[in-house]
């Protein structure tokens, strides 16, 4: 844990950058911290970065650091909209390997056509609050080994991700579901994160597709938002999810932001 | 880990979200800055909306210039 020198060539201040525990380095300048990074092992294995400077050139020498002290690959996640971060992130060697939209979508079902929309046959919807804990959980389990078994975990939000722990699902009273019979076959989970609320996953079991399911859960919790006065709701899409993106823009969510997924291989 | 000062951290209040990914923040005080997310924030996906309560690190460069470190429960 050496500390390299630097100027930052912003100011006159000399920046002393040290990796100041397994995951964290300061570039300090001054006595003053004037630069963080940090690195961060994601459930599912990748290891993600962050900094945060004042100047370019300061991120630049932090940059360098953790890379050198790093294996590859590592990631990390920018708003598009944020040129300079990306700018700096691009310098550091990393390129984009995916793009999640982030949908603001109406929850008024004049605007999102959906006030007809039913389940389809023999299908109900649990309201959040109401659905079997054991049954939530099994559905559960079944589209988490469909998702390791297809499009993977890199894929996925990070906030769907499996804890370390095991226990990927925290807060079953979130959840509505979509029931057949004896079981559940789909799920929706708004999370208050925001005060216009966050759809942070929605999802049917993979032989239960096709069937306007998740259209039928969204339709669901879009009323139920609407009837506690939210107007419009968030949710983050991964641009490769053709099923995801064509229902949100079938409903007239629009794009409102876009989050880049970078990779220095 | 020896921990070293930052930047001087205040709350505020978020006025408007701008296009680039930036915030402007009013301050207790009624001083305004514009400001930017801090990694910790983006590392959990928090989303930072008009009239959240936030704390803002001041760039003890610029005092007009601001990094949003914490979103406060509303």
């Amino acid at each position: 844990m050496n500390p390299l020198h630097l100027t930052s060539g912003t100011d006159d201040h000399t920046a002393v950058i040290t990796r100041v525990a397994e995951t964290h380095w300061h570039a300090v300048a001054d006595g003053r911290t004037v630069g963080r990074g940090e690195a961060w092992r994601r459930p599912d294995g990748r290891v993600f970065l962050s900094i945060d400077s004042w100047h370019g050139p300061v991120f630049d020498r932090i940059a360098d650091v953790m890379l050198a002290d790093l294996p590859t690959p590592l990631y990390t996640v920018v708003d598009e909209a944020d040129l300079d971060l990306t700018s700096h992130w691009r310098r550091a060697g990393f390129t984009t390997r995916r793009r999640e939209w982030e949908y603001l979508v109406p929850t008024n079902h004049l605007a999102t056509g959906l006030g007809s929309v039913r389940p389809p046959s023999g299908v109900t919807i649990v309201p959040a609050g109401a659905a079997d804990e054991g049954l939530l959980r099994e559905l559960d389990r079944t589209i988490r080994d469909e998702v390791e078994a297809t499009v993977g975990w890199q894929e996925m939000p990070a906030e769907v991700l499996t804890r370390p722990d095991g226990t990927a699902l925290r807060y079953p009273s979130k959840y509505a579901v979509a029931a057949e019979s004896d079981h559940y076959v789909g799920l929706v989970r708004v999370a208050p994160v925001t005060r216009r609320g966050h759809i942070g996953l929605i999802a049917v079991r993979a032989d239960q597709r096709r069937r306007g399911i998740a259209r039928a859960l969204l339709a669901h919790v879009l009323d139920s938002l609407h009837h506690a006065g939210i107007e419009a709701t968030s949710a983050d899409v991964n641009e490769a999810n053709r099923a995801a993106t064509a229902l949100f823009d079938g409903v007239g969510a629009r794009r409102a932001g876009s989050n880049l997924e970078l990779v220095r291989r | 880990m020896t921990k070293k000062p930052g930047g001087i951290e205040v709350e505020g209040t978020v006025l408007e979200c701008l296009r680039d990914a930036k915030f402007t923040v009013e301050l207790q005080n009624g001083h305004r800055v514009l400001a930017h997310i801090s990694g910790k924030v983006r590392k959990n996906y928090i989303k930072i909306l008009p009239y959240d309560r936030v704390l803002v690190e001041l760039s003890p460069y610029d005092l007009n210039r601001g990094r949003i470190l914490f979103r406060y429960r509303t």
